[in-house]
């Protein structure tokens, strides 16, 4: 080496140019554009989608294809409107929503958790539309879960934030071939006479339950939140879906939920790799026949009246004490319209369309296989009695009946499901977790979550 | 270099130093375009990562300073914690399997290296290095789920007992896709010590056979002393694979079963993207930096002989 | 003799059980994607009645006309320029060496082994700001900037072996240094640069990371960026998506046959250098 490092000029002024690169300056987020609240400004006249071109952007949800069949239609109707439409799991548009919405507003978008997303500021205030078309004047729990107070907290109350593409629902779906099997004639009305059907197909050598719980979505979840339905009544852990204050998770009666989930666990009921099993091979092992039951909503009704028309029950999870009340999860098909989105208007003319036109609501109940949303006195397409769809719908009546109604436990916060519930049910799954530990985890990221916001 | 040295005395001063003078201001130009685009998309933002990690910001609003404590975070959160040794456990399937077997097979193939087998499994074992990682993410989760070819495989052989779903069981999950890397990388680093291998001075084996060295002598003894750079290159390269792994991780089993695959660099994509904690984030990015340059630095100063 | 016959046999038979390893989930794959789109096949089976529409269907499923325009506009932006930044970097501070050379060459190696999640964050919020996010620009830039380390290094560990003498003589002619760049080192660096250009363009077509964050459309991603979307959307039916994952390996892998000689060298050169 001929030449040495001469500090010199030069290098000083390299210093002073990285160092002006580094540009720190002022704390990060001081100067970016915050979204201010979006007030609901009254509308003048009732918002349409016009008659010039529009191109509406929408996020939509993976292998659902209830909104695809909703926009080709409208599309029909309204040949002006044409559609790009981006899917991602349901994760992944978790994931994905604040940055979203924030940095790329769709018009039309599948919500995952909305608190935190209203507390942001990036969802439109839907209440100027709901008055403009009359949305305040279907049945007040419709909607109760898409409003929310100032600040997103708490959920229930307060303005609307979102609307539904139809109102889902979950429950127990049951392979009727295999029901047959093991004698199995009229559904349990007893968790007793559910667990003795489990223990009875166990023994015929059926998987009692297919059911997923891999990747980033802990599927028995769902069990677990039906279990709790059985156990306690839906009030406390809507409070804490709600995140009213105080509430907790960690309840007696939840426990006793999750120490009997770890029994199915520990009984082998489930399949042997649930922790590997996404939703996809979930729906296609219990297409296939290799399972009695599987917990899931309604929106794969239409699909198993296709796959295996008649083969197909739907129970709702029976209470602990014979005739005791019912309750399931139960919750509108979310979806917003972006702060910033550019055809906002014409966003909600579609959501409207979708409640109050003939047609859409023909697809909801064939499609989506769920109650669609609107006034109480609405179009009601006719349902074949054999079919699964008729069997949900008619739960769907029973729940309204009981109050049932649950948001999803999954949905408390934005981060809880990936977060908290996935991995704990998976470590549950694996005995490397209690369910007294599940439960008292959960609660301590939903206390951290709710005081870093 | 045939340079002007200092001491010896120029014929025309003045020309020379306006020559040089050209010369760097040149230099410059020729430099500052290439530096104007590292500044700005890479300095800048190590810079930037630095400042985010002092502070807690959720992206959106406003932010607030609270100094180290991200930090302090990242080593006693469990879940920050164990993504961290995670990532040291990957280093085994992603740099040890890989170069020791590697050297194995390196050796055992040594003699046919030349034949045209061994011209054809050049280009075969190269094919993981050329797909993209999230192919070879999407193509071994099904071969290693529970009705995959693995367990097809390992049922054959007698071993059903053992078959499951590789990358959903909390015991296994970390290894499966340790296997994954293994496999990306084995065949790069077996070329790599093959080329290194064909340079040895065969008069050296010659040698050690006469003294009557078995395999094992030649191979301790010659082989791997002769290949300290080639080793010491598979065992950067591989390393740094393993610390800053995503695409298989977020292709395979997005960190699951219960955090039981987590590495840092899906856990920054998910602490900043959709757990909003940007802050936490970014420490958790300087540390991983900090301990690649860490890792990294050393191996090259052990294996390369003296730098230029 | 015999030891060494034997050594031989032992050493084809594990190159043949090497090449199997490697080989055996493009089979798995291929096989998959043959079963009727929508079923779970079970193991590696031929199915009874292979369904070669399933690649017609993925190859529209996927957009996979968009997603190669795209893939190839994101390599045009990213490998001529990095390629000629990086030789005129790597010339200046290889051949020319001025005052502080060493400084900045130092500066970029220290960017060599940097993980690039060490930076997604940051990098975020600047295309953001610059408006960018979405665009293919948003992977183009900053990956111009990632690869420099390499693409400096690369040619500059070229030049330093370049002797002096050559552009003395040429200087002598009265060239100027452009002159003496574009006349006299590039035609020389040919070799060194087309190697780059091979590890440059695997590198781009291959990004994943920078493509699921700073770009949401998978039809402005790069391949790989978009087979995770693609994953996304398609990963409920499973033959289908292996189907799309063969199609969106195949033009890397139809280039890496065709050149398979420059891309092992370059590789390993690659790492040997990186």
């Amino acid at each position: 080496m001929a030449r040495r490092v001469r500090p010199g000029r030069s290098t000083a002024a390299l210093v002073v140019a990285v160092g002006a690169l580094a540009a720190a300056c002022g704390a990060p987020g001081s100067n970016s554009p915050q979204p201010a609240a979006s007030a609901s400004a009254p509308l003048s006249g009732t918002p349409t989608c016009g008659t010039a071109p529009v191109a509406l952007n929408g996020y939509f949800e993976t292998g659902f294809p209830l909104p695809k069949a909703l926009t080709t239609e409208f599309s029909k109707q309204h040949p002006n409107v044409t559609w790009n439409i981006r899917e991602d799991q349901f994760a992944v548009i978790t994931q994905n929503a604040p940055r979203v919405l924030a940095d790329n507003p769709p018009d039309l978008m599948r919500l995952p958790q909305v608190s935190e997303l209203v507390k942001d500021n990036l969802l439109k205030n839907l209440d100027g539309y709901a008055q403009a078309f009359g949305w305040d004047k279907w049945p007040a729990s419709q909607l109760e879960q898409l409003r929310l107070g100032p600040g997103g907290r708490p959920r229930g109350q307060g303005s609307l934030y979102a609307m539904g593409l139809n109102f889902s629902m979950t429950g127990v779906f049951y392979n009727k071939k295999l029901a047959a099997r093991i004698g199995m004639s009229t559904p349990p009305a007893t968790l007793e006479e559910f667990d003795a059907a489990l223990a009875k197909a166990k023994d015929a050598g059926i998987t009692p339950i297919v059911q997923f719980n891999g990747g980033a979505t802990g599927g028995l979840a769902f069990p677990l939140q039906s279990l709790m339905a059985s156990y306690g009544p839906p009030g406390p852990i809507n409070d804490w879906i709600f995140q009213k204050p105080g509430a907790t998770i960690d309840t007696p009666s939840n426990l006793r939920a999750a120490q009997h989930l770890e029994r199915w666990v520990k009984a082998g009921y489930f399949q042997k790799d649930v922790n590997a099993v996404d939703y996809a091979t979930m729906m296609s092992r219990f297409i296939d026949g290799q399972g009695l039951f599987m917990f899931n909503g309604d929106w794969e009704s239409g699909n198993l009246d296709k796959q295996m028309p008649g083969d197909v029950g739907f129970l709702l999870m029976p209470p602990a004490q014979k005739g005791g009340k019912r309750a399931t999860m139960s919750a509108p098909l979310t979806f917003g319209i972006g702060a910033n989105a550019k055809n906002a208007d014409c966003a909600a003319f579609f959501l409207n369309w979708v409640a109050t036109d003939r047609k859409a609501r023909e697809i909801t109940v064939e499609v989506g296989g769920s109650h669609p949303m609107g006034p109480a006195d609405a179009y009601m397409p006719d349902v074949a009695a054999d079919t699964v769809t008729a069997g949900t719908l008619a739960a769907g009546a029973d729940i309204a009946k009981d109050n049932g109604a649950m948001d999803f436990i999954a949905n408390a916060t934005g981060a809880i499901y990936a977060k908290s519930w996935t991995p704990n049910l998976q470590k549950l799954v694996a005995g490397q977790q209690t369910p007294q530990g599940l439960l008292k985890a959960v609660q301590a990221d939903y206390t951290s979550q709710l005081e870093g916001n | 270099m045939t340079r002007p040295v200092p001491g010896q005395s120029p014929p025309r001063p003045a020309a020379v130093a306006k020559a040089r003078s050209a010369r760097g201001w040149a230099g410059w130009l020729f430099v500052i375009p290439a530096f104007a685009f590292y500044a700005v998309f890479v300095l800048r933002p190590i810079a930037l990562t630095a400042q985010y990690s002092l502070y807690r910001w959720d992206g959106i609003g406003p932010s607030t300073w609270v100094g180290l404590a991200n930090y302090a975070k990242v080593f006693t959160d469990p879940d920050l914690f164990d993504s961290l040794v995670n990532a040291f456990k990957l280093i085994v399937f992603f740099s040890v399997i890989p170069v020791v077997l590697g050297l194995t097979i390196a050796a055992t193939i040594r003699r046919i290296a030349q034949s045209r087998l061994a011209l054809v499994a050049r280009t075969v074992l190269f094919l993981p290095q050329v797909i993209p990682l999230v192919a070879a993410g999407i193509a071994w989760s099904w071969l290693l789920s529970s009705t995959g070819v693995v367990n097809q495989l390992l049922s054959l052989v007698g071993l059903g007992g053992v078959t499951r779903a590789w990358l959903g069981d909390l015991s296994t999950a970390l290894p499966a896709v340790g296997m994954i890397g293994a496999w990306v990388l084995l065949g790069l680093c077996t070329i790599l010590l093959l080329a290194g291998m064909s340079k040895i001075d065969p008069a050296l084996y010659e040698a050690a056979r006469l003294d009557g060295a078995g395999a094992w002598r030649e191979f301790v003894s010659i082989t791997v002393p002769s290949l300290r750079q080639e080793i010491g290159v598979c065992v950067t390269v591989t390393v740094i694979a393993a610390l800053a792994s995503f695409d298989i991780v977020y292709i395979s089993t997005q960190g699951g079963p219960g955090n039981a695959t987590m590495v840092p660099g899906l856990q920054i994509y998910y602490l900043a993207f959709s757990e909003r904690e940007v802050g936490m984030a970014s420490a958790l990015a300087m540390v991983l930096m900090v301990l690649v340059i860490a890792i990294a630095l050393p191996i090259q100063r052990l294996t390369k002989d003296t730098d230029q | 003799m015999i030891i060494a016959r034997r050594e031989a046999w032992t050493g084809r038979l594990l190159l043949v059980l090497l090449m199997a390893v490697t080989i055996l989930p493009f089979l798995s794959l291929f096989v998959t994607a043959l079963h009727p789109s929508g079923t779970y096949p079970v193991g590696l089976a031929w199915p009874s009645d292979p369904q070669w529409g399933n690649f017609v269907t993925a190859f529209q499923a996927a957009n996979m006309s968009e997603l190669l325009k795209s893939s190839v506009l994101i390599v045009l932006g990213v490998v001529p320029i990095s390629i000629l930044l990086g030789t005129m970097a790597g010339f200046a501070l290889g051949h020319l060496r001025m005052a502080g050379s060493r400084l900045v060459f130092l500066l970029f190696v220290l960017g060599l082994t940097l993980p690039f999640e060490g930076v997604i964050t940051p990098l975020y919020y600047q295309i953001r700001d610059m408006g960018l996010l979405n665009t293919r620009w948003a992977i183009i830039l900053p990956l111009i900037g990632l690869f420099m380390p390499f693409s400096v290094f690369w040619m500059r560990a070229h030049f330093v072996n370049m002797p002096g003498e050559l552009s003395e003589s040429a200087r002598i002619d009265g060239a100027n240094v452009w002159q003496l760049f574009r006349r006299i080192h590039v035609p020389l660096a040919m070799p060194a640069i087309s190697s780059l250009g091979i590890l440059l363009f695997l590198w781009t077509w291959n990004q994943f990371l920078l493509a699921i964050v700073l770009v949401d459309d998978p039809v402005k991603r790069t391949m790989s960026g978009a087979l995770g979307a693609f994953q996304g959307q398609w990963g409920t039916d499973i033959p289908l998506l292996c189907a799309g994952s063969l199609l969106i390996l195949t033009p890397t892998l139809v280039i890496f046959l065709i050149f398979q000689r420059r891309f092992v060298t370059a590789l390993l050169q690659g790492s040997v250098k990186g």
